[in-house]
């Protein structure tokens, strides 16, 4: 089985992993991997993976306008905003 | 270019589909709008929101594959790009991957003076644009406007055939073109419609490609120069002095004209693409497809094929009028509208008409409901009822258009004098006392001919219709 | 013996008791929340509009289908205007401005809402023990340790003990690997988890987008048929959302069955089952025959390896859908110096540790060079799981099996994760494959515990689904 790289997993979701909490992660992932493995015992080469088990519905609206919101629906929830805009602290590119 | 060097370039455009709504919610796909007032709770992001697909973005696709001679896939799938921005509410956006909408496309582009060359396209797939993160107003602050989030954007993926910022430029005008032509894109770049990310590595010839660096979202034409040249230079000169070039992610300074990387992250990027399960895959039937190819309407380079061949207009010309699709309708309309010869409406429309144009800050389209007024203008100046010089004078009156020509023609008393008589006592009379000229001219000087129409066209105040002149001064001269 | 709707709407019309009475029943339990079964309760004064326009209803003979009807919604429903929190912290203060499709039709049908129920965090849990607002305590006792608290099961915790202390009628619920069905098995009641795509997910906190669903726990079948009748329709703004035709699942609810039924037991469910649970099957078994229903021994080639399917399938998704929660439009906001530590700091802070350890599996079964072994794999394996079901589905009508290995365990018995995802092991397929899977209380554990039996159905099959699940509860009842 790989090792967990369970720092760089743990900046892709953006946690902040408390150092003692690492290896307790770290070793919480591992088992599960491990259980999970099983899979490997069957043979699937032949499948094709299942990604909507409906598999048949189709919604597909056409090209027209709805608004049915004002603004400050959307904004009323910010932890932080400056008049119609999110604030947040700079981002350097 | 210089010193043996090589330029390979691979272009990603992203063009902004012209929908009504966005890609995946049913809010106005519309630019300039105030901060967050196109944003309905999907486009925000908020919990327990869902995707809807807007069928009109799968037709604007479909049309792309037509007029950039892709394969149209009938199965194709979303997909999440998942990482983190302020700008990116869902913390991923939907977009394709392993199954985009179109495969293997092509554009031929010009080269100067040469053949035409195949720029081979790998894919354009479907996606939603991010919002705008606004960076330079405060020193402490960023400003986040999510009204761009989830307006659908096709990327177009080049191959790295073009070869230099020349190419770049033709082909990303071709592709700008074409898209404007089938309505797809408005082709706006300083709205952000159309932007490009440049893939530039450089190598000797016959060397194996070099590293590449990806320069973001360039959105002019002059900018893309200038990175291009930049760029390649940066890069040459880092390996002509010993050193290897840094896969990078740069950025184009518009202001001091040259590419720097972004901050460099810590982790590269793992998008951790997997199949939206919100969404189910699309699965077009042939007839949903076949549906389309009609509404493409003629593209450019067929348009020019037919300008040249079937109206026999003059290659620079017929490109001036394709250049913009609006052109082409008022072209056509005038042409299907008139028997006037093709070649003199195209004489006319690029030259006094389009200064007209611009004189006057109209937009071609303006001239939609003038054309009967254009014709009989160019109708009575092929039938000679009036000379070219006065058609070109009263052109502003008749673009303006309450009077019909003939009417202005009449009023202003504008009818060329074209009776023989008239003009013969005309020209006997200019030619009286002219003895030291006739000699001139009978002894080889051309130029005295054209003072004499010159002095004949006076005496008529203009009405004189030059070519009669012309003919009956020559007869006169040559007994 | 606990009133159910058809009972509560007869006497609401023949006004043998008013619409307030019956509210103030249900509300005075529901207000001492006792068992920490809601995250919020209406006020006193909440609903005094809505009984006054329900009891003008039924004053003039049209009252609608669901009218004076008091009923608990998970915390993962949006209601609008009011605090919806996932059971967490990251989430603890967000209101949202709409209110979730189901929900919308439990409103336009009359009903009553008395509050939010506790569940799992973000509906990632099996015993309601990973709440930010603390543990759900099941309303049932064990007869050998009456002074215990047992967990009512997860992640619809909250929803089966309300309904089991009597706080409501009956609640919605969410069911992604068995989260109805499983609570409802450990209160003692009747979980329904409808066909993938019957009932819209638009408003519903989404933890896995494959594989949750709506659906009611409730004191009896009939209650169930009651509730899906609202809920169960075609929306629009929900991509998955089937638009099949549904039926009226109340009417015939009660009629024989006009041809025979052939039910699959499956021997893999079986192995290793302690007596008490296979006691339930043998019951169910002996109750039924007699009613022209015929019961054959199957068998599934993918049972062993569903669990490992869905621990992938699922957090991988969660993974993703959780990424919204970051602090900046809505939600907890942690300081930070910059951009990236305000993300770290909100969702480390916001997140507890389930839903951490699953963002963790779901973001490694994703990431580059893991994709296909593991991910990509899991969707080949959840094929095989649904070929499996329909290979079966060809030689019987439905599949009878346990609801859960076990009965409820003590709170605070710490099971390690894998202990605890074990407790999905006869749930979980189903939710795999999408089918409709109803739980119903078949009789009490050697402890005096609910235990309960889960009948499968095919796709779209609630109807027969249901009929079938009345008549096992009538003939478990009448034999108990």
């Amino acid at each position: 089985m790989s090792d967990i790289d369970i720092k760089r997993i743990s900046n892709l979701a953006k946690l902040n992993l408390p150092k003692e909490k690492e290896t307790f992660y770290e070793n919480s992932l591992k088992d599960i991997i491990q259980w999970v493995d099983n899979l490997k015992k069957i043979d699937t080469d032949i499948i094709e993976p299942l990604h909507n088990v409906t598999e048949t519905t189709v919604s597909i609206r056409t090209d027209k306008v709805e608004k049915y919101n004002s603004v400050e629906d959307v904004l009323i929830n910010a932890p932080d905003r400056a008049q119609n805009f999110f604030k947040v602290p700079k981002v350097v590119e | 270019m210089s010193n043996n060097w090589e330029m390979v370039i691979g272009l990603e455009v992203h063009a902004q589909l012209k929908t009504n709504s966005k890609l995946f919610s049913s809010t106005p796909n519309q630019f300039g709008s105030e901060p967050n007032e196109n944003v309905n709770f999907i486009d925000s992001g908020m919990p327990g929101m869902l995707p809807v697909l807007n069928f009109g973005c799968i037709e604007k696709a479909i049309k792309t594959g037509f007029a950039l001679n892709f394969t149209i896939n009938k199965h194709s799938v979303f997909e999440r790009k998942n990482y983190f921005y302020p700008d990116l509410p869902q913390g991923y956006q939907i977009s394709q991957f392993e199954y985009p909408i179109l495969s293997e496309g092509y554009i031929d582009i010009d080269q100067n003076n040469k053949e035409k060359k195949r720029i081979r396209i790998e894919r354009a797939h479907l996606e939603q644009d991010a919002g705008k993160s606004i960076h330079d107003i405060d020193p402490k602050f960023s400003f986040i406007d999510l009204n761009r989030v989830g307006t659908p954007l096709l990327e177009i993926v080049s191959y790295p055939d073009l070869s230099s910022a020349d190419d770049v430029v033709n082909y990303m005008s071709s592709l700008r073109q074409i898209l404007m032509y089938i309505d797809v894109c408005d082709g706006n770049m300083q709205e952000g419609s159309l932007r490009a990310d440049v893939n530039l590595s450089v190598r000797r010839p016959g060397e194996d490609l070099g590293t590449r660096c990806e320069i973001k979202n360039l959105n002019s034409f002059k900018f893309i120069r200038q990175a291009i040249e930049f760029e390649s230079q940066r890069q040459i000169q880092i390996i002509e002095s010993g050193g290897k070039i840094e896969q990078n992610t740069m950025l184009f300074d518009t202001s001091t004209g040259e590419t720097r990387a972004m901050r460099s992250k810590e982790f590269s990027h793992d998008y951790r693409y997997f199949p939206d399960p919100d969404l189910l895959p699309i699965t077009l039937s042939q007839e949903q497809i076949d549906i389309i190819k009609p509404t493409l309407g003629e593209l450019p380079n067929q348009k020019l094929d037919r300008y040249i061949n079937e109206f026999k207009l003059d290659k620079d010309i017929s490109k001036i009028i394709i250049s913009e699709k609006e052109n082409t309708i008022i072209f056509e309309k005038l042409v299907s509208e008139s028997d006037v010869n093709p070649k003199t409406i195209a004489s006319w429309l690029v030259g006094d008409i389009f200064a007209y144009i611009k004189e006057n800050q109209k937009e071609v389209s303006f001239l939609e409901n003038k054309t009967q007024n254009i014709i009989e203008l160019l109708q009575l100046i092929s039938e000679d009822v009036i000379s070219n010089k006065v058609g070109k004078d009263i052109l502003p009156k008749v673009i303006e258009g309450t009077k019909s020509p003939k009417d202005l023609v009449k009023e202003m008393g504008l009818e060329q004098v074209s009776d023989t008589h008239e003009l013969e006592q005309i020209i006997d009379n200019a030619l009286e006392g002219e003895e030291e000229n006739i000699n001139k001219f009978k002894s080889g000087s051309d130029r005295v001919l054209g003072y004499f129409v010159g002095k004949c066209l006076k005496a008529t105040k203009g009405k004189g219709n030059p070519k009669m002149i012309n003919k009956i001064l020559l007869e006169k001269l040559s007994k | 013996m606990k009133k159910s709707i058809s009972q509560i709407k007869k006497s609401l019309q023949d006004k043998s008791i008013s619409v307030n009475e019956l509210y103030q029943e249900y509300f005075s339990i529901a207000k001492k929340n006792s068992h920490n079964s809601f995250n919020f309760v209406v006020n006193e004064n909440y609903n005094d509009h809505n009984i006054q326009l329900s009891q003008s209803r039924y004053d003039s003979g049209k009252p609608l289908p669901l009218d004076g009807i008091p009923l608990g919604i998970k915390d993962l429903f949006c209601t609008k205007g009011i605090r919806t929190t996932a059971s967490s912290k990251i989430l603890s203060n967000f209101i949202p401005q709409y209110e979730s499709f189901v929900t919308q039709q439990l409103i336009n049908d009359g009903s009553l809402f008395i509050g939010k129920n506790n569940c799992d965090e973000f509906a990632m849990g099996s015993s309601n023990e990973t709440s930010y607002f603390g543990p759900v305590i099941n309303p049932r006792k064990s007869k050998n340790a009456p002074n215990d608290n047992f967990v009512p099961g997860g992640s619809s915790g909250g929803s089966a003990a309300s309904v089991a202390e009597g706080a409501c009628v009956a609640s919605m619920g969410t069911d992604t690997g068995g989260s109805i069905r499983q609570p409802a098995s450990l209160c003692g009641l009747v979980g329904l988890k409808p066909t993938f795509g019957s009932c819209s997910r638009w408003g519903i906190i989404a933890f896995a987008s494959s594989l949750d669903q709506a659906g009611p726990i409730t004191n009896c079948v009939e209650d169930a048929a009651y509730i899906l009748n609202s809920i169960n329709k075609h929306d629009f703004n929900d991509s998955t959302s089937s638009n099949h035709q549904r039926d009226d699942y109340v009417t015939n609810l009660h009629t024989k069955f006009d041809q025979s039924i052939k039910i699959g037991i499956p021997k893999d469910y079986l192995k290793d089952l302690n007596s008490d649970v296979l006691q339930q099957i043998e019951k169910t078994k002996k109750v039924l025959s007699k009613h022209n229903i015929e019961f054959v021994d199957v068998e599934f080639t993918t049972t062993d390896y569903a669990l490992s399917t869905y621990y992938i399938i699922a957090p991988a998704e969660a993974s993703s859908n959780l990424a919204r929660y970051d602090g900046i439009r809505y939600g907890l906001r942690e300081d930070g110096k910059n951009l990236d530590e305000i993300y770290l700091n909100t969702r480390t802070s916001g997140f507890g540790e389930e839903v951490t350890r699953r963002i963790l599996i779901g973001t490694y079964v994703l990431s580059a060079g893991y994709y296909d072994a593991y991910y990509r794999k899991a969707q080949k394996v959840r094929r095989l799981i649904k070929n499996d079901f329909q290979r079966i589905f060809q030689d019987v009508d439905f599949i009878l099996t346990p609801t859960t290995p076990n009965e409820a365990f003590k709170i605070g018995d710490k099971l390690d994760p894998i202990s605890m995802y074990m407790n999905d092991v006869f749930t979980v397929p189903t939710s795999l494959a999408g089918l409709p899977g109803i739980s119903l209380p078949s009789g009490l554990s050697s402890n005096g515990l609910p235990l309960g039996i889960q009948i499968i159905g095919n796709y779209f099959q609630e109807k027969n689904l249901l009929k079938l699940a009345l008549l096992a509860e009538k003939e478990l009842a009448f034999n108990e």
